[in-house]
């Protein structure tokens, strides 16, 4: 088997950088998350790839934050499109876990199925390569194996890596994967590794039936408690590495300007807010429960998987301790009242 | 604390069984010893599921929030910070005080079960520190400013030397080296607005950042939409902020709220004196630059 050793792993990072920006999870300062190799500063950052994972996914790198669309020019009555920004330079996300990789795949779905191609994510992936890093030890807060992700041969990666103590080894699984891999042919050795035992989840989760079970519970008594201590902050959609939602704005200086979008999250009001001023989603309760419903029933629905990956990460940081391991508990457990 | 637990769950109890409330708010026990979250008890049942203990940190006062447009009578355990966050409630005028049945409980200091959560989670491979958390090692107000009934011993400030200490230091910086610390600072900004919504002070039915016609601030993730929103924010909570430090403690890229909003403590204390913000209730009484006085001695506005 091919065996890119860890003594070689920064010169393979600096060979992969040469002609693509490279994602690659990382401490860095008090930010944990995936950021650009060149950015990578020595003695101050530190590499993430033999952690469980970092807290920001690497869904920026084919949704970045905020993403200039295109650019206007006014004229008179007239409106012209100046330049439009649809960004192919090619990008490498470098050891994602297989949950992250499942949420890249859950936002292909969306915006590149069903009669519609979003242009500006299609061009983001079409340049964009995923060497995903196999994981062989959940952490105490993660479920993907129950949301359909399989940690050790995670669907949609182009190479997966597997850590295997001195070295990592290298699988090719598409043929943009032979392509990065040619960059770096003369890092990887020819050897035998040994891979690490395959650890037992600790979360215990049953999906099974969650999304069917869910299409009668709409105005289920369940919502009102469970909802109950959610602020609605925003915070457990952008940690999340399938959340997609977007709005589209605007910012003019006199006559000209560009149009971008940002990341949006169901937690807020003004995101279903109405252009005559209603809102049917006005109390925390409803965008609670839509964001649930959209992770847990919608999605699987629409697409046939669920958009939660069992990541676990919105457990971690939720400041009020909502648990979307509880919430399916909590469904599985409900009475339904016909 | 099992004592306090024991006589705030039987206080909510008898309230209940007199009929004095219809909820009272708390915090309860998650499935995991560091989760302690907040709590709505909704008849004496409930009760047993309250509890008082070292991860109680959360300020319950924000929870008050979504009782604000209701008649519900709520009970409410408050830490010393908690029931800041109730006088500035009642100055703002969102829940009236007859409404309220406060028991206090003055406050030991708390661990954060953030970090615990984080620790627990395995992304990071540092362990943090498991004492207690900054904002209570920092706390000037351990004990209740209001309350209808006080459980357990009276405790002592925690805060340490010069508060504003930090605060003078970025003083003293160059403007152009200010702004730079700053605009780095808020870098890392995602703008998921959990310190908004965490902050009891940030009381507005709408809030300016979620005003589309016109839209004042943009949701860009710049440095000028990050720090029009930082500063647009913190700036509002001049003489409103109480100091419980929730924003910081539950920012989820680390940025230092609390090092804007003690300088606005800082500022607010020098130009206008008086008591801190939420520190005590007078009826009727405003915090600073909340009045509109038609013979205002300074000619701006």
């Amino acid at each position: 088997m091919k065996v890119l050793s860890k003594a070689k792993l920064e010169a393979a990072l600096n060979k992969l950088s040469d002609r693509n920006e490279v994602f690659v999870p990382m401490q860095k300062g008090q930010q944990s998350g995936y950021f650009t190799w060149k950015s990578f500063e020595n003695g101050q950052d530190e590499l993430m790839l033999d952690a469980l994972n970092v807290y920001q996914s690497p869904k920026n790198a084919v949704l970045p934050q905020t993403e200039k669309m295109y650019s206007i020019k006014s004229q008179g009555v007239e409106v012209n499109i100046d330049q439009t920004y649809e960004d192919a330079h090619p990008t490498i996300i470098f050891g994602a876990r297989g949950c992250d990789v499942k949420g890249i795949i859950a936002m292909d779905d969306v915006f590149l199925t069903r009669g519609y191609e979003d242009s500006f994510y299609k061009a983001r992936r079409s340049g964009n390569t995923i060497i995903a890093n196999a994981c062989y030890e959940p952490g105490a807060n993660c479920f993907c194996n129950a949301m359909e992700v399989n940690s050790l041969e995670p669907v949609g990666a182009d190479v997966i890596l597997r850590d295997a103590g001195d070295g990592y080894v290298w699988e090719v699984k598409s043929d943009k994967g032979e392509a990065v891999t040619a960059l770096i042919a003369d890092l990887l050795e020819e050897k035998e590794a040994k891979l690490p035992e395959v650890k037992p989840f600790i979360q215990k989760v049953d999906y099974s039936g969650v999304a069917e079970k869910l299409k009668s519970m709409f105005d289920h008594p369940l919502w009102d408690k469970l909802s109950q201590p959610c602020i609605n902050c925003g915070m457990c959609t952008y940690v999340c590495p399938s959340c997609y939602c977007f709005d589209i704005q605007v910012k003019m200086w006199g006559e000209e300007g560009y149009r971008f979008r940002a990341w949006d999250s169901c937690m807020f009001e003004e995101y279903s807010r109405e252009a005559g001023g209603g809102n049917p989603r006005g109390a925390s309760k409803e965008r609670f429960r839509q964001r649930f419903l959209h992770k847990l029933e919608f999605f699987k629905e629409r697409y046939g998987t669920p958009l939660c990956t069992g990541c676990g990460r919105c457990i971690i940081v939720c400041p009020t301790d909502i648990n979307i391991v509880r919430i399916i508990d909590a469904v599985k457990e409900a009475e339904i009242n016909a | 604390m099992k004592e306090i637990t024991n006589k705030v769950q039987a206080i909510a109890a008898k309230l209940f069984e007199e009929g004095k409330i219809d909820v009272f708010l708390a915090w309860e026990k998650g499935e995991l010893n560091f989760k302690t979250k907040s709590y709505v008890a909704r008849n004496a049942l409930d009760v047993k599921n309250i509890v008082f203990d070292e991860y109680s940190i959360y300020n319950v006062s924000n929870s008050l929030l979504k009782f604000r447009d209701s008649h519900e009578r709520i009970g409410i355990a408050v830490k010393g910070c908690d029931s800041r966050g109730i006088v500035r409630l009642l100055e703002d005028l969102q829940i009236k005080r007859d409404r309220l049945y406060i028991v206090g409980i003055p406050c030991p200091g708390m661990k954060d079960p953030l970090a615990a959560a984080r620790n627990h989670g395995g992304f990071s491979k540092k362990q943090e520190e498991d004492g207690l958390a900054k904002k209570c090692l920092d706390c000037i107000q351990p004990n209740p400013v209001i309350y209808d009934e006080l459980v357990g011993p009276e405790q002592s400030p925690r805060q340490q030397g010069d508060r504003f200490a930090r605060v003078k230091e970025i003083e003293q910086m160059s403007a152009d080296e200010r702004y730079k610390f700053w605009e780095d600072t808020f870098s890392t900004c995602i703008r998921c607005y959990a310190c908004r919504q965490v902050c009891v002070a940030c009381d507005c039915r709408t809030c300016i950042f979620d005003e589309m016609k016109p839209q004042w601030v943009g949701r860009e993730n710049s440095s000028t939409d990050n720090m029009m929103y930082h500063l647009v924010k913190h700036s509002h909570m001049a003489g409103r902020c109480i100091e419980c430090g929730e924003c910081e403690r539950v920012c989820p890229v680390n940025i230092p709220l609390m090092l804007l909003n003690r300088k606005l403590i800082k500022d607010v204390g020098t130009l206008f004196g008086g008591p801190e913000a939420g520190m005590q209730y007078v009826e009727g009484s405003k915090p600073p630059l909340s009045v509109y006085r038609e013979n205002d001695p300074d000619s701006f506005l």
